[in-house]
């Protein structure tokens, strides 16, 4: 049967004819598309290339939500220690679990340095090498620097004398 | 299949890449690149306190330098050598960001050079002010580490 190749002087078996071959060769060129490998091969060793060159090795230490680190332009690499977090909000966490108000320990101590106290003791516990009295301490850029610089007096009468202040690294 | 051309036995020079494999290993590369990819940079700045006896067996013989915050505008300066002071600089400005350039400055003309002679800081240590936040504080250890002052400690002063 040969078919009108125009919709309008047709009747509706034909119609229906032509959109059935019209719809076969859509299929047809919809098949033979082809893939440019050698800009995807190219676009591939680039993102390679860029990621492989931002990657890092160093150990990552979670920052606690809510809590917004200042910058620094002469940041160290981070070392794996417990974190001691003070939020902006008056909280204070170590290892991501609540410890208390900020202002309530520091007139108290106590809550803090038995905390201290247990990870000293379970560091002596799983290590033959003495306590290193490393800490990594993050604090909101926000908070009052004498806050910070009194929880690091607690710190080091806790032995803690190593404090890593958290950073958000610009070189 | 390609026909060889001439007499002999020589090897095709056309050498031919498996894309194949290559392209897996790219995406299997690169999917584990963007997973471990670290896009904001957590560094760390130390500070050394020092405890007890330890403060105590300093050298006397080595320079120590101490910063005081007076308020976050203005910071006093002391050079030490052993236990005393031998030079005092007050640092002050409009703003905090402008006293920091300042500070800067006078650590790399007044305090790093003393009696025209080039010294090394063995400690230095910050005492800040309630009025001083702590971004600022960060700050401030900055200066001090850009200058190859790395021995640092922040203390506590009363009347905050």
């Amino acid at each position: 049967m040969i078919l009108n190749q125009s919709l309008v002087a047709s009747d509706a078996f034909e119609k229906h004819l032509i959109n059935k071959k019209r719809k076969k060769h859509w299929g047809i060129k919809a098949m033979g598309f082809t893939l440019m490998l050698t800009s995807m091969v190219d676009m591939f060793s680039m993102l390679v290339v860029f990621l492989l060159q931002t990657f890092s090795s160093s150990p990552e230490i979670m920052v606690t939500k809510g809590i917004q680190i200042p910058d620094s332009i002469t940041p160290s690499v981070v070392k794996e220690a417990p974190v001691l977090a003070l939020s902006k909000d008056g909280n204070m966490y170590l290892d991501q679990k609540l410890v208390g108000k900020t202002i309530s320990i520091l007139k108290k101590p106590n809550n803090l340095l038995n905390k201290l106290n247990t990870i000293k003791s379970q560091w002596a516990s799983s290590h033959s090498t003495p306590f290193a009295g490393e800490i990594n301490l993050q604090a909101d850029k926000e908070i009052k620097s004498t806050s910070v610089a009194t929880i690091m007096g607690i710190l080091t009468t806790s032995q803690f004398q190593s404090i890593e202040l958290a950073v958000i690294g610009h070189r | 299949m390609r026909k060889k051309i001439g007499l002999g036995t020589k090897k095709e020079l056309d050498a031919q890449l498996n894309l194949t494999p290559f392209i897996d290993l790219l995406s299997t590369m690169v999917c584990f690149l963007l997973i471990t990819a670290v896009w904001i940079e957590i560094g760390t700045v130390e500070v050394k306190q020092s405890h007890g006896s330890a403060a105590k067996t300093q050298k006397s013989e080595s320079f120590d330098l101490d910063i005081i915050f007076k308020n976050d505008k203005e910071v006093r300066v002391d050079l030490k050598k052993g236990s005393k002071r031998v030079r005092r600089l007050i640092v002050k400005d409009e703003n905090f960001e402008s006293m920091m350039v300042k500070l800067n400055t006078e650590i790399k003309n007044n305090i790093l050079v003393f009696k025209k002679k080039a010294i090394e800081i063995a400690t230095a240590t910050v005492t800040p002010k309630s009025t001083v936040d702590y971004g600022s504080l960060i700050m401030t250890l900055d200066v001090l580490r850009k200058n190859k002052i790395v021995n640092i400690g922040v203390l506590t002063a009363k009347g905050n």
